[in-house]
């Protein structure tokens, strides 16, 4: 029988399943892994999940639900996300948020599409470097509106990463052929 | 990834260092500088001394150590709840750092993590544990990879095993990576989490150190006062006292943020004045501008005002005495610039996002708290909000299962009563004019 999961990622949800005292203690862990991959959780790896490894759509749909790190649509390839919280708000970040998703539109207005989209969050845990943004899993500091918007201009010109590749991928295949 | 510098380096008076030794210390984060630096001592000194584990309590209890992660419990104490009889236990640290204006644990990593390893190897055995977690939060990506490489080398050296030094002594470890949820960093939200769920808090009484992670006793400890525990059974119950006033033993990691010329992480002995800390230490605020408030202990912390800045001291007796808290020690800076009406609407934003929605109190409260403030903010308030927002405030404190709604209600309280002639202000404006003030 064909996996949802690569055979990779399902060396890693059996390894997760047995490291802690229960098995849905691996629930959080197991859907980092899942979106590492996919780049998000989809209905469909969560029902995975319960044919495939046991795990109950209900305990997982109950992490899911609750913390803000899953992803439970489709995203872009990159996101990029500033702390809105005081002490990145006191250097402007409200601005560099609004930049970066006034940049963003105005782009994607003219008719070309920018890999990128822009998120406010709640405190990063880095303050005394504000404002403080995250480019998928990479942190950057002191990051003013200028900072943000040659962060989407470099990152745009790189390679996709590999977990966007495979959400596309994806996503084509669902497509009704024609 | 941009590599974090601490801006001190080599500045720090000598005297005052404890956690941050290794500050300016090229590759720092190994076991080998560690052990150059006295590492992993006092795991030994207490499994091949035969010291009992009521006596390295003893010792944790007589440095007045109290919990640095923001409620300032005494950590000997929390540790001696933890009942004697046989059967499993569990140790976890507390690094879901994410009080806004904190980051110090993170430092602590970034130091050098086995700190943090051999306090907690001592915190478990003074317990009797045999199991520990590090619970770390999700976006902290650098940290978490610091923490596992630095668990790898314990294990490889033998300080992590089933036989620790061959003295018979059995303690695994783990991290374990939550997800974006601040409420995890409460106790017993987190032992939520970390039992697979939702990570919302649990009534107390039981406390954890009897019912805990899977209802077996369990301590939750923050990174900073685990981090200093080795230090403490090195030198001495006698040698931290030093440090610090009467009551608020020791040094603490005081994160500062906002406009100042010097951010950064510092180590001072408790007792330190505030506003030395922020003029001479940070070299004042940026751009010459002038000090109107102070959040002295992360956002949950009630505002000081200018004036009350003057002569506080920052230890735990000082700070409750001014009604507010020295919290996780994240200073908070806000210049005369700022409207703090609009710091209110931010930080109200915070807790709506981040309440849990358990208790009605607080999941309703801190909507409404939001909108009140938003609404002023968009010239739409009237007379008599700052007021309303206080007593709604005042009416979220202690009516529910965790702390998470008091943390709402102390900005909410003081700010509306310490800047009433800021709101005062605000009313007056239309909707254009009151959207161009910050």
């Amino acid at each position: 029988m064909s996996s949802f999961f690569s055979t990779e990622l399902n060396k890693k949800i059996k390894e997760y399943l047995g490291r802690y005292e229960t098995k849905r203690s691996s629930i959080l862990p197991i859907l980092h892994a899942v979106q590492d991959e996919n780049d998000w959780i989809s209905p469909e790896a969560v029902q995975a999940l319960e044919t495939e490894h046991g795990l109950s759509v209900v305990d997982v749909n109950e992490v899911l639900s609750f913390y803000t790190m899953y992803r439970k649509a489709p995203p872009k390839p990159y996101r990029l996300e500033v702390c809105g919280s005081i002490s990145c708000w006191l250097h402007g970040a409200d601005k560099t948020i609004a930049e970066a998703k006034k940049h963003i539109a105005a782009v994607e207005a003219a008719g070309k599409p920018v890999p990128f989209e822009c998120h406010k969050v709640e405190c990063l845990g880095v303050c005394g470097y504000a404002p403080v943004a995250l480019v998928n899993k990479d942190r950057h500091l002191n990051v003013t509106p200028e900072a943000a918007l040659k962060l989407i201009e470099d990152y745009s010109k790189k390679e996709l990463p590999a977990a966007a590749k495979k959400c596309a991928a994806d996503l084509a295949a669902r497509q009704p052929k024609p | 990834m941009p590599v974090m510098k601490s801006p001190y380096n080599g500045r720090q008076p000598n005297e005052f260092r404890i956690l941050t030794e290794l500050e300016g210390v090229p590759n720092s984060r190994s076991i080998e500088t560690y052990k150059k630096h006295g590492g992993y001592a006092a795991l030994e000194k207490i499994l091949k001394g035969g010291m009992s584990p009521d006596e390295v309590i003893n010792i944790v209890k007589a440095s007045g150590l109290r919990g640095r992660g923001g409620a300032g419990f005494p950590t000997g104490m929390k540790w001696g709840f933890v009942p004697k009889a046989p059967g499993e236990k569990y140790l976890i640290t507390n690094f879901d750092e994410g009080e806004p204006g904190t980051y110090k644990d993170r430092y602590i990593a970034e130091l050098n993590a086995h700190m943090l390893i051999e306090g907690k190897l001592i915190g478990a055995y003074a317990i009797g544990a045999s199991k520990s977690y590090i619970y770390i939060r999700g976006e902290f990506y650098e940290e978490i990879a610091w923490c596992e490489q630095a668990i790898k080398e314990a294990y490889d050296a033998g300080y992590l095993g089933d036989n620790i030094l061959g003295t018979g002594f059995k303690h695994h470890m783990d991290v374990y990576v939550g997800a974006g949820a601040y409420i995890c960093g409460e106790e017993t939200g987190l032992i939520s989490s970390l039992e697979g769920k939702k990570g919302q808090p649990k009534l107390k009484p039981p406390f954890p150190a009897v019912k805990g992670y899977l209802g077996k006793p369990t301590i939750v400890n923050n990174v900073e006062t685990l981090a200093v525990v080795p230090w403490i059974i090195r030198n001495g119950a006698e040698a931290y006292k030093k440090f610090g006033t009467e009551k608020s033993a020791g040094t603490k990691l005081f994160n500062i943020s906002g406009p100042v010329v010097r951010p950064g992480c510092y180590e001072l002995p408790l007792g330190y004045p505030l506003k030395k800390f922020i003029y001479e230490d940070c070299g004042g605020l940026i751009d010459g501008k002038k000090l109107k408030a102070v959040i002295p202990g992360g956002a949950s912390a009630p505002v000081l005002t200018a004036e009350e800045v003057e002569n506080m001291t920052m230890d735990y007796e000082a700070f409750a005495a001014a009604g507010t808290m020295l919290g996780s020690g994240a200073v908070i800076v806000i210049p005369e610039d700022v409207s703090m009406v609009h710091v209110l609407e931010n930080l109200m934003h915070f807790f709506k996002d981040e309440s849990c929605g358990q208790c009605t109190p607080c999941r309703e409260g801190t909507g409404w708290l939001l909108k009140m403030s938003r609404d002023i903010v968009n010239g739409e308030g009237a007379p008599g909000d700052a007021e309303k927002i206080a007593e709604v405030a005042g009416k979220m404190m202690g009516r529910t299962i965790c702390t998470f709604s008091d943390a709402a209600a102390g900005p909410a309280r003081s700010i509306p009563q310490k800047f009433a002639h800021e709101f005062v202000e605000f009313y007056k404006l239309n909707k254009t004019a009151a959207q161009e003030v910050r």
